[in-house]
């Protein structure tokens, strides 16, 4: 099966992860997990370059993460939307959806 | 775990980390696990769900280092935020602790801020004086000021700067130790023409000046090797400021011309800003010194100044080569200045010979306050730092005595945190924190005063010297900053040591009662070593004040006050000798016909001015010979003038002209050594060789001191002017009002008769005469202001105190006065333990006066540092203001009443 060679954006991935993450805490594997199925694997996201952007959002305060116990007594971290990342996550959408439709809208052009 | 073996080769762990590399590996290895076990499940061997999970991954070690130096970053900043959130909280606490006291928070500072300040403003002009190297001076470690030390035939060495041309041009060429060796010489020039002419000071020297500095020109150029040649055209510098002043920093000046002496000079360029040369004061302008030569000599005899050993007008500064220390400098130098020496002994077999001279050199630091030659200005001035030094620690004793009591009287409120749970290390950090915020806010009031107050300081003690302001000089800053630092670590130390030692459950068992009115030893303590350094300044400025009056009630033999000394230059303009005895005469007329002038004399010797000493004889058949006296040409006003009492016989009159019989007047001085115990009225004198004729002594005049107030009197004698050199005299004139403002007007009335270019100056004679009591001046004014801040400090101490003690003492009040004692007997019991605690003090600090006294008894005049007067006026002042600070306290605690402090806590 044909793969469709999508370069992710950084703020792409910034932005896949917050929505992950509307549905409550999840941990890095669930994260990497819902993207993967949710997209039925299209866009090969490379985990460890995920694993660098919950980071990076933790520190700059859009996440907050918090050790916890999995669904099947394991310890994992968990991560949450902060509220300076629920707004970010409202602007960046309306930012994508803006963009998408723009491109979207000169695709259209006959 | 077993399970998936693969992982720990997945994760490739070989030791482990730090707690954030830990937490990282955590994070992945579940991750792998759920990974691998997902995959499993999914139907893959553990071998292929290991490589799918790498796969997914990507590079691991790389990731993991990302992640960690990610989180490694996020706690630094968690950290600093709640770091600062903290602090600042802690900072708004003390804020608003200080808020709520006004009154503490405003004494605090304002003692802090004199304390800081005086220290600021004296370390301003003392850093200035001793420390600061000129601007833009390149190496100043290796510059120097070069004296030269000469015995006298009376076996005492003479060390001086002064040095002849041909002494520089004999060490230039043979002292190998110094890399730039440069001629100076600050002369008083004057400068313009008619009645804009001044006299500025000019530096002068040789082009290799400016090898010592970075300095650039502004504009145009500095002069070089070949303007400073005899033949070359003279060109002149400008300085800054006087480009500034006098030409408005117009760039148009370079080409000008400028009157400089007799010469008229082409000005080719301005120094920088704040260039001085080697001086503190910025001279108006720089010429080559062989240019300075020409101008400060006749023009037809200036020659011999370059190659005359005796005629000392320039001094040397010069750069040590680097591989050379200050001693070796030294010692080659002087080796070079023997053979100099040598040179000029074989020129003139008159001059003492190397034997006796014992010629040395002293490449001295090239600030002139720490050389052989500093100033007891500087002294004092150093003294004056030490002073504001002990001001500030009574400063700090007293902001300390005032952070005590109020830990005091937190203390309950301190123990109740404590038992709250509040760390004892966050009760110190606010403690510290409020000492700080109080010496921060000190160290601001601090640069306000030293702005305002150092102001005068540095007007009296460095005139002429544009100096920037205290607050835009960063080393005074930097000073400040630093005392502000010391004093809130200083002031906060026992505050601190005490809160340390607070336990909880006596503090909230005892109540406001703990203790029973015990004094806190360290606060006695201090209240002890306040009162022993107000001593110290106090005697200071005791001493100083009785050395000031004792100068001033000093009988000079002349009145100074409103007299102006008047100094005619021809400057080159050529005057035979009767045209310049017909100007001399019409420029006494003129000044005797000014309205502002009361009285007027030509004179020849003026006090601390110039000198014309010559030698006397007396008596027709005697041979005594006066070699060290003085002479004055009096008109017959002169001593009215002056103010001068006639003892014996009569003054000079218009008929003692030059027809008449030579007559003489001398001091009681000089009568006392030629004819003593004999009347000299009547007697014969010769003056400068025995073989002139005889003067007759018509009268004798008091004793006048010329210079030094301290030295014996001076024989001087008085010849009429008609009977003498009256050519080269000066005037002495007494206005009416006052001197200084009179000055110029006078100047400008006289300067109209004066031909083509010659000149007139007028000074005030206090100005001459007023460096001599300066020092002492200085030091009464400012050992008196930091005695009474010192002892101010000490009294609000003292009252704070007592005030402490009484509150804490209310309750044994109410039990005492409840059983009967009296208002008397309680204010008794007060006043008492006040005053017992200043006598301490006084003890102390009258010891230690008496053993400091050694160091500023040559600073002090006519007064013994252990004076019993100042000693005993201290001590009763201290004593005084203990009682009066006690008393008020001491009331209140008399008027207590006993109902209710019983009742009370």
């Amino acid at each position: 099966m044909p793969t469709p060679d999508l370069d992710l954006l950084q703020g792409t991935l910034d932005l896949l992860i917050l929505k992950a993450l509307t549905w409550g805490p999840r941990h890095g594997y669930a994260v990497a997990s819902w993207i993967r199925q949710t997209t039925a694997d299209r866009l090969q996201i490379e985990e460890g370059a995920l694993y660098t952007a919950l980071h990076r959002m933790e520190k700059r305060g859009w996440l907050e993460a918090e050790w916890g116990v999995s669904e099947n007594n394991r310890r994992a971290k968990y991560y949450e939307l902060t509220t300076r990342g629920k707004k970010q996550l409202r602007e960046e959408t309306a930012a994508w959806n803006d963009y998408a439709s723009a491109v979207s809208q000169v695709l259209r052009a006959t | 775990m077993p399970r998936f073996r693969g992982i720990k080769r997945l994760m490739r762990i070989e030791r482990p980390g730090t707690a954030v590399d830990r937490a990282v590996d955590d994070e992945l290895r579940f991750h792998f696990e759920m990974s691998m076990k997902e995959l499993v499940n999914g139907g893959m061997t553990p071998e292929e769900a290991r490589r799918e999970t790498e796969r997914r991954f990507g590079d691991v070690a790389l990731t993991r280092d990302r992640l960690a130096t990610i989180d490694r970053a996020r706690l630094g900043s968690e950290r600093r935020a709640a770091w600062w959130s903290a602090f600042s909280q802690e900072l708004r606490y003390a804020v608003r602790g200080l808020e709520l006291k006004p009154g503490f928070t405003a004494g605090v500072i304002i003692t802090l801020g004199l304390g800081i300040g005086a220290n600021a403003a004296m370390f301003g002009i003392v850093d200035r004086l001793l420390f600061r190297p000129p601007a833009y001076l390149i190496a100043p470690e290796r510059v120097h000021r070069i004296y030269f030390g000469r015995t006298g035939r009376d076996g005492k060495e003479f060390v001086g700067r002064g040095t002849a041309y041909q002494t520089f041009t004999d060490l230039s060429r043979s002292a190998r130790s110094m890399e730039v060796l440069v001629p100076f010489s600050n002369r008083r020039l004057a400068v313009g023409t008619g009645e804009a002419a001044r006299e500025l000071f000019i530096g002068a020297s040789s082009a290799d000046l400016w090898k010592l500095f970075t300095a650039r020109p502004v504009i145009g150029r500095f002069f070089t090797a070949d303007d400073d040649t005899p033949s070359a055209n003279p060109v002149v510098v400008l300085g800054y400021r006087y480009w500034q002043s006098e030409y408005g920093g117009s760039n148009n000046v370079i080409g000008k011309s400028v009157t400089i002496g007799p010469s008229t000079f082409t000005i080719i360029g301005v120094a920088p800003h704040g260039f001085a040369a080697a001086e503190i004061a910025e001279p108006s302008a720089f010429i080559p010194i062989n240019a300075a030569a020409v101008v400060s000599f006749s023009a037809s005899g200036w020659q011999k100044y370059r190659t005359a050993y005796n005629v000392y007008w320039l001094e040397l500064i010069g750069r040590r080569r680097a591989d050379i220390s200050a001693d070796a400098a030294t010692a080659d130098l002087s080796r070079a200045f023997v053979e100099s020496y040598r040179l000029q002994v074989a020129g003139n077999p008159k001059t003492p010979s190397i034997n006796v001279a014992r010629p040395r050199a002293i490449a001295a630091p090239i600030n002139l306050e720490r050389g052989p030659q500093a100033s007891a200005d500087s002294k004092v001035a150093t003294w004056l730092l030490g002073v504001a030094t002990i001001v500030l620690l009574i400063a700090c004793a007293n902001v300390s005595n005032l952070l005590l009591s109020r830990a005091f009287s937190r203390r309950r409120e301190i123990a109740v945190r404590m038992a709250l749970g509040v760390s004892r290390a966050r009760l110190t950090a606010q403690l510290f924190i409020e000492s700080m915020l109080l010496a921060f806010f000190g160290g601001v009031a601090g640069l306000a005063v030293a702005q305002w107050g150092g102001q005068a300081l540095r007007s009296a003690l460095l005139r002429d010297v544009e100096l920037p302001s205290t607050i835009a000089d960063p080393r005074i800053l930097a000073f400040a900053a630093v005392c502000a630092i010391a004093t809130g670590l200083l002031a906060g130390f026992a505050p601190i040591a005490q809160a340390g030692r607070t336990d909880v459950a006596t503090a909230l068992k005892a109540g406001s009662r703990e203790g029973h009115g015990r004094r806190s030893t360290v606060r006695t303590t201090l209240l002890v070593v306040q009162a022993a350094l107000s001593v110290v300044l106090l005697v200071g400025a005791g001493l100083f004040v009785r050395s000031v009056r004792n100068a001033d009630s000093l009988h000079l033999g002349f009145e100074p006050d409103q007299l102006v000394w008047v100094e005619p230059h021809l400057r080159g303009t050529k005057l035979d000798s009767t045209q310049q005895v017909h100007l001399i005469r019409s420029l006494l007329d003129r000044a005797q016909h000014n309205s502002s002038v009361e009285n007027a004399s030509l004179i020849v010797t003026v006090p601390r001015g110039r000198t014309f000493g010559d030698e006397v004889f007396a008596g027709a058949d005697s041979t005594r010979e006066i070699k060290d006296g003085i002479m004055q040409v009096a008109s017959p006003d002169y001593f009215a003038t002056m103010r001068t009492r006639i003892v014996r016989g009569r003054a000079f009159s218009a008929s003692d002209d030059a027809a008449a019989p030579r007559v003489a007047i001398v001091s009681e001085e000089l009568a006392r050594q030629a004819w003593p115990n004999l009347d000299p009225l009547g007697r014969c004198m010769r003056v400068s060789a025995d073989t002139m004729p005889c003067r007759t002594v018509v009268g004798v005049a008091e004793n006048i001191k010329l210079g030094d107030l301290a030295a014996s009197p001076d024989p001087i004698f008085y010849l009429p002017p008609q009977q003498s050199d009256e050519g080269d005299a000066n005037f002495i004139v007494r206005v009416r009002g006052s001197a200084v403002l009179q000055t110029d007007a006078l100047r400008r009335d006289l300067q109209r008769l004066m031909p083509g270019a010659a000149y007139v100056v007028a000074t005030p004679l206090t100005h001459v005469l007023e460096p001599v009591t300066r020092s002492w001046r200085l030091g009464a004014t400012m050992f008196v202001a930091f005695g009474i801040l010192a002892l101010t400090l000490a009294a609000i101490g003292l009252y704070s105190v007592v005030s402490y003690v009484v509150k804490q003492r209310t309750h044994e009040m109410g039990v005492r006065i409840a059983l009967g004692a009296q208002v008397a007997d309680v204010v008794r019991l007060i006043v008492v333990d006040g005053v017992r605690v200043i006598v301490a003090g006084v003890a102390i600090g009258t010891v230690a006066s008496l053993l400091a006294g050694r160091w500023i008894a040559p600073l002090l005049f006519n007064v013994s540092p252990k004076d019993p007067v100042v000693f005993t006026a201290v001590a009763v002042v201290l004593v005084a203001v203990a009682v009066s600070a006690s008393w008020i306290p001491a009331l209140r605690a008399a008027r207590v009443d006993p109902s209710t402090a019983m009742r009370a806590d």
